[in-house]
Formats: C-alpha cells, sequence, structure tokens
C-alpha cells in the first residue's frame, strides 16, 4: 500500500519536468527579445549583449531551464510584462473565484451526474436510459459558451431569477455567492456530466451483469442496496478514472466560462494575457493549471487503492 | 369454440419459434441498424452542402460592411439578421462552416497521420518506447485547451496555426492509443510468424499491424474531428483563433459578444449550426465505434 502510493509519487516527477519543459520552452521560443527590449531604442548592440550576459538569457537552454525551474520550486514564477507585477501575486489576487467555480462545478457534477447514470444503468433499454444517454451526448457537443449564454438568456435575462454576470465572494454571503455562481457552474458542468454519466452507465452495466450482484439480489438485498453498494462500489475505478481526466475539460472551460459570466478568476486573467501577448503570465497558468490537473490524477491513482485494494502495481 | 378447433385440429399451425425477418432493402437496412451513422452522416453531409455552395446559397458577400443597416433583427430580407457592423449573418454564418469544417478534418487527419506514425514507433521499437511516451505523458498533462492557447500565443493568427496547434494538442492520445494496439497485435501468433520468417519491420507493419489500427483509429478520428470544432470556436471566441477578418462561427460569436443581451440572435445563429455540426459528428462517431465494436455496441 504505502510502497504504491511512493511509487505513484514518485512517477509523476519526471511528468512534472516534462510539462515544465515544455512550459518553459513556450517562453524560450516566444517572439521578442527581452533584452533589446529592456535596452531600448538607442542601445547599441554591444549594449544589448551586456544586458543579455546580465540577465543570464547568454547561457545554454538547459541551464536556463534549470535555473528557472529551481526559481518555480521556490514559488517564483517571474514578472509579468504587462503590469510588472510577480506572476505569483497576480494568481493568488485572482484564484478564488476559479477555486469557488470548479469546486461548486465539481460537487454538481459528481451529485448528478453518478445518480443519473446508475438509474440509466438500472432502467437499461427504457426512455428513461435514451433521455440521460441523448442529454449526455447533447452536453459534450455544445461548447460551454453556447450553454453559458442560453442559461443566462433563460435563467437571467428572460426570467429575471439569477444575475446576468459577475462574482460575489462566499465571504459576503452563501446565498448571493451561489445566485452569482450557478449558472456558470451548471454551464460548465455539463460536458463534465456527460462524460461521468456516460461512463457510469457503461461500467455499471458490465458490474450488473456480475455473479456477486446477482447473488445479492438472490439473499434479499434491496434495489438501493445492490445499486449504489454493491454495483457502484466495484464501478468506482473508472469513474474516477475519467473524473481525473475530464477534469482537463474543466479547466479549459473554465477559461471561457469566466469570460462569459465576466468573473475575475484565473480564467480570464489567462485570456487578457494572450490578448496582451504577456508571456510570463500565460507560463505561469498554464504552469499551475497542468499541474494542479497532474495532481487531480494522482489522487484518482492513489483512490483506486481505496475502492479496489487488489490493485498493486 | 372446441368444437371449431376440433374440426381444424388433424394439423395444427407450427409455433413461431422466431419473428419472420422483416423484409428490408439495403438502405433501410443499413439506417434500422445504424440510425445513428445514418443521423449523423446525413447531418454532417448537409454541413459539407452548405460549406461547398455557400455561394449559392442565397448568400451575400459575407465581409461587406453596411454600417446604415447594423443590427437588424431577422427578418425576410436578412434572415439571421445583420451584425453591429451591417453584415449579414446569415452570410457570415453559412461561411464559417468552412472554417469549422476544415478545421475539424484537418486537425482529425493531422492527428491522426502524426499519432500513428508515433504510436508505431514507440510500439515497435522497444529501445525508445518509454522516452517517447513519457514526452506524450508531459503533453497530455497539460489540458488541451490550454496548449492550444499557449501555442496560438506564440504564433500569428491564421487557421493553419490553428490546424498546428489543435494538432499538437490532440495527437498524443492517438499515439497512446496506436501504440496499445500495436503492443497487443505485437503477441499474436501471425505477427510473430511475420518476424520469424524475416519479414522485414516496414512489411510487417505497412501489412499486418496498421489495417488493425484502421478501426479504433477511426473512431478516435471522429471524435478529435468533434473536438477539434469546439477548440478552434473556443479560440476564436476569447480572441486567440482564427483572424477577426475571416468569418467564422467563434469569431461571429466573439463578435456578438457586446450586444448579446439585447441583439441575442448574433450569438445564437452560429451556436446552434456549431452545436448541430459537433452533435453531428459525434453521433457518426458513436455509430462507427458500435457498428465496429459490436461487444460495445450492446452497452453504449
Amino acid at each position: 500500500m504505502l510502497s504504491y502510493i511512493a511509487r505513484r509519487i514518485v512517477a509523476t516527477i519526471p511528468v512534472v519536468l516534462m510539462v515544465a519543459l515544455f512550459v518553459f520552452s513556450l517562453l524560450y521560443i516566444a517572439p521578442g527579445d527581452p533584452a533589446a527590449i529592456i535596452a531600448g531604442d538607442q542601445a547599441t548592440p554591444a549594449d544589448v549583449e551586456r544586458i543579455r550576459a546580465s540577465l543570464g538569457l547568454d547561457r545554454p537552454f538547459l541551464v536556463r531551464f534549470f535555473d528557472w525551474f529551481w526559481h518555480v520550486l521556490h514559488g517564483d514564477l517571474g514578472t509579468s510584462i504587462f503590469t510588472n507585477l510577480p506572476v505569483t501575486h497576480m494568481i493568488a489576487q485572482r484564484i478564488e473565484p476559479t477555486v469557488s467555480l470548479m469546486t461548486l462545478t465539481l460537487i454538481l457534477s459528481l451529485s448528478l451526474a453518478i445518480p443519473m447514470g446508475v438509474i440509466a444503468a438500472w432502467k437499461h433499454g427504457t426512455w428513461i436510459d435514451r433521455a440521460v444517454m441523448m442529454t449526455a451526448v447533447l452536453g459534450f457537443s455544445t461548447p460551454v459558451f453556447v450553454i453559458g449564454y442560453v442559461l443566462a438568456y433563460i435563467f437571467a435575462l428572460r426570467l429575471d431569477w439569477l444575475p446576468v454576470q459577475g462574482f460575489t465572494s462566499i465571504s459576503e454571503g452563501l446565498l448571493p455567492f451561489l445566485r452569482n455562481l450557478i449558472l456558470p457552474a451548471v454551464a460548465l458542468g455539463l460536458v463534465y456530466m456527460a462524460l461521468i454519466a456516460r461512463i457510469t452507465r457503461a461500467t455499471m452495466l458490465d458490474v450488473l451483469s456480475q455473479d456477486y450482484v446477482r447473488t445479492a439480489k438472490a439473499k434479499g438485498v434491496g434495489q438501493r442496496g445492490v445499486l449504489f453498494l454493491h454495483a457502484l462500489k466495484n464501478a468506482a475505478v473508472p469513474i474516477v478514472t475519467i473524473v481525473g481526466i475530464g477534469f482537463a475539460a474543466l479547466i479549459g472551460g473554465a477559461v471561457v466560462t469566466e469570460s462569459v459570466f465576466a468573473i475575475p478568476g484565473l480564467g480570464r486573467l489567462t485570456v487578457d494575457a494572450i490578448l496582451r501577448r504577456d508571456y510570463p503570465v500565460i507560463q505561469g497558468v498554464v504552469l499551475l493549471f497542468s499541474f494542479v490537473y497532474v495532481l487531480v490524477n494522482l489522487g484518482v491513482d492513489l483512490l483506486y487503492t481505496l475502492f479496489d485494494p487488489r490493485i498493486r502495481y | 369454440m372446441s368444437a371449431t378447433t376440433h374440426r381444424y385440429a388433424a394439423a395444427p399451425d407450427l409455433p413461431a419459434i422466431l419473428p419472420v425477418p422483416k423484409e428490408r432493402g439495403r438502405i433501410a437496412g443499413f439506417i434500422y441498424r445504424h440510425p445513428t451513422i445514418f443521423v449523423g452522416g446525413l447531418l454532417v453531409g448537409l454541413m459539407i452542402f452548405i460549406a461547398i455552395f455557400a455561394p449559392y446559397l442565397g448568400t451575400k458577400d459575407p465581409t461587406a460592411l453596411a454600417p446604415a443597416r447594423r443590427t437588424r433583427e431577422p427578418s425576410e430580407l436578412y434572415w439571421f439578421g445583420t451584425d453591429m457592423l451591417g453584415r449579414d449573418v446569415y452570410s457570415r454564418v453559412l461561411y464559417g462552416s468552412r472554417v469549422s469544417l476544415m478545421v475539424g478534418f484537418s486537425v482529425a487527419f493531422c492527428a491522426s497521420i502524426l499519432g500513428t506514425f508515433i504510436g508505431l514507433i514507440a510500439g515497435f521499437v522497444r529501445q525508445i518506447d518509454a522516452v517517447v511516451m513519457r514526452v506524450m505523458d508531459g503533453l497530455m498533462s497539460i489540458p488541451p485547451i490550454l496548449l492550444a492557447i499557449a501555442l496560438m500565443a506564440l504564433t500569428r493568427a491564421s487557421v493553419q496555426n490553428v490546424i498546428i496547434a489543435i494538432s499538437i494538442a490532440e495527437f498524443p492520445r492517438v499515439s497512446r492509443l496506436v501504440r496499445g494496439v500495436v503492443l497487443s497485435l505485437r503477441e499474436q501468433p501471425y505477427v510473430e510468424a511475420a518476424i520469424a520468417s524475416g519479414t522485414k519491420v516496414p512489411v510487417i507493419i505497412w501489412k499486418h499491424i496498421l489495417p488493425n489500427t484502421l478501426a479504433p483509429l477511426m473512431v478516435q478520428a471522429t471524435f478529435i474531428c468533434a473536438s477539434a470544432m469546439i477548440t478552434e470556436a473556443t479560440l476564436s471566441f476569447i480572441g486567440a483563433g482564427t483572424p477577426p477578418i475571416i468569418p467564422s462561427w467563434g469569431n461571429i460569436m466573439a463578435e456578438g459578444r457586446a450586444l448579446w443581451q439585447v441583439k441575442p440572435y448574433i450569438v445564437f445563429f452560429p451556436a446552434i449550426f456549431l452545436s448541430i455540426t459537433v452533435l453531428a459528428v459525434n453521433l457518426l462517431g458513436d455509430g462507427l465505434r458500435d457498428a465496429l465494436d459490436p461487444r460495445l455496441a450492446k452497452r453504449l
């Protein structure tokens, strides 16, 4: 058990290094010479060369990479070209709305999608099953921002039940927080829900045809007990796997959802950084999101042992 | 009742064990067996038709500005209304199908070719397998949209660069799929026999391995096509994709954003077209997967 956890953690190190290398290359090949920009218009080539040396830009690629990585490990992601603020500082300012949005989306998606998938498998072949599956296909055929606009149009503009845009911190009360965040969370969650509901249904169908499920039914375990205790626990491994993989869609979707609903989070920071070509910020955000994604999937791997004690790699 | 039965009871009819198979023509039979392929294929075909014949479908110049008649509601004259620069939304949406389809198909093609190539090498050459797959793991750890965004930030906005960026974000999944297939095929007796009889590796790959990767590859390519269309629209929507001068569905929506609370139709028409196209491609992929893998067909 412990050795499995240790091995999984060690195995993520090369992946993290690989991601860091990609993200660093991004800045490395980005157009524009920082030394020339700092030196200004009046500088001679010798001046530019001197500045380049003083910034360490004349060193080999790998030396610069490990130097940069060392700073990243110490929480230094560089300075924004546009605002001159440290990138970590800018991220810290914007992280709350994004974390709130993703947490709410995660809670909503899991609490709706898993029962949907279970019921679809249980009522296999009926109209309920077909309705759930159709919703799922529609769910991942519609881009997040389209769903966002449709929801905002119906519930905010037409029915006037919820605010159209904006974000309220949870510190200002749970209700205003939820009123602002519920539409973005549903819009963002629909793709994720579709993924999870589909895989839940497929795995449950598999599991429900197993002998031990029949045994459980035969010895008088109730329908709910069979579905949620015997079957769902054994269907858990593929479900948590897709929850981990689908997290990428959640991250990508958050970038867009925040633009649609004017939420001042990391997604908006990313979009603004792209429009301004603020490479250190782009780099920082991509690195952070990728790191979170790797961590989530590490968490998923560790959860396997909880659901299926047979797993020993 | 019993008296009447008696009269004919000498030779009772054989019970119908199997229902008589319904006579269906070849096409009707295909539609009955694979309704999703049919519906998806029909809709994709319709979109391709629209993309090719956009100039002949009652469209005007999609980039022609006419400030005097801006933001007109949909009417007989302007079926989908006009945008804030007076451009005809109907024409823009129809021409926009060209960008989406081109990006979708090109990415599916490029990512499949590149992914297959790398997957074949990784699956066949043990020495570099670990290194190549770690690189793929690294690429796959960056959420695809973010990777595409980051790549687009490096280059000039153009349709070609959008295709390259999305292909790079998508191909690692293909390479992993192909590698998996290759690894399981290598152990097959007929491949071992081919190796033992001294067949050259390229011939083995071309004749024995590649044909067997085609089915899962085709299914994967359809899903990549669908996801590439969404990614293109997303990139354009946030201003990092197709250049604004080209009417693409993402661009029309991005431009309609500022006005969407008062003139929602500018955003909704391209949104409907995009969703239907992606849905069609996804249905096609679902249908292909079911048709090519009958074991899964019963479940999904």
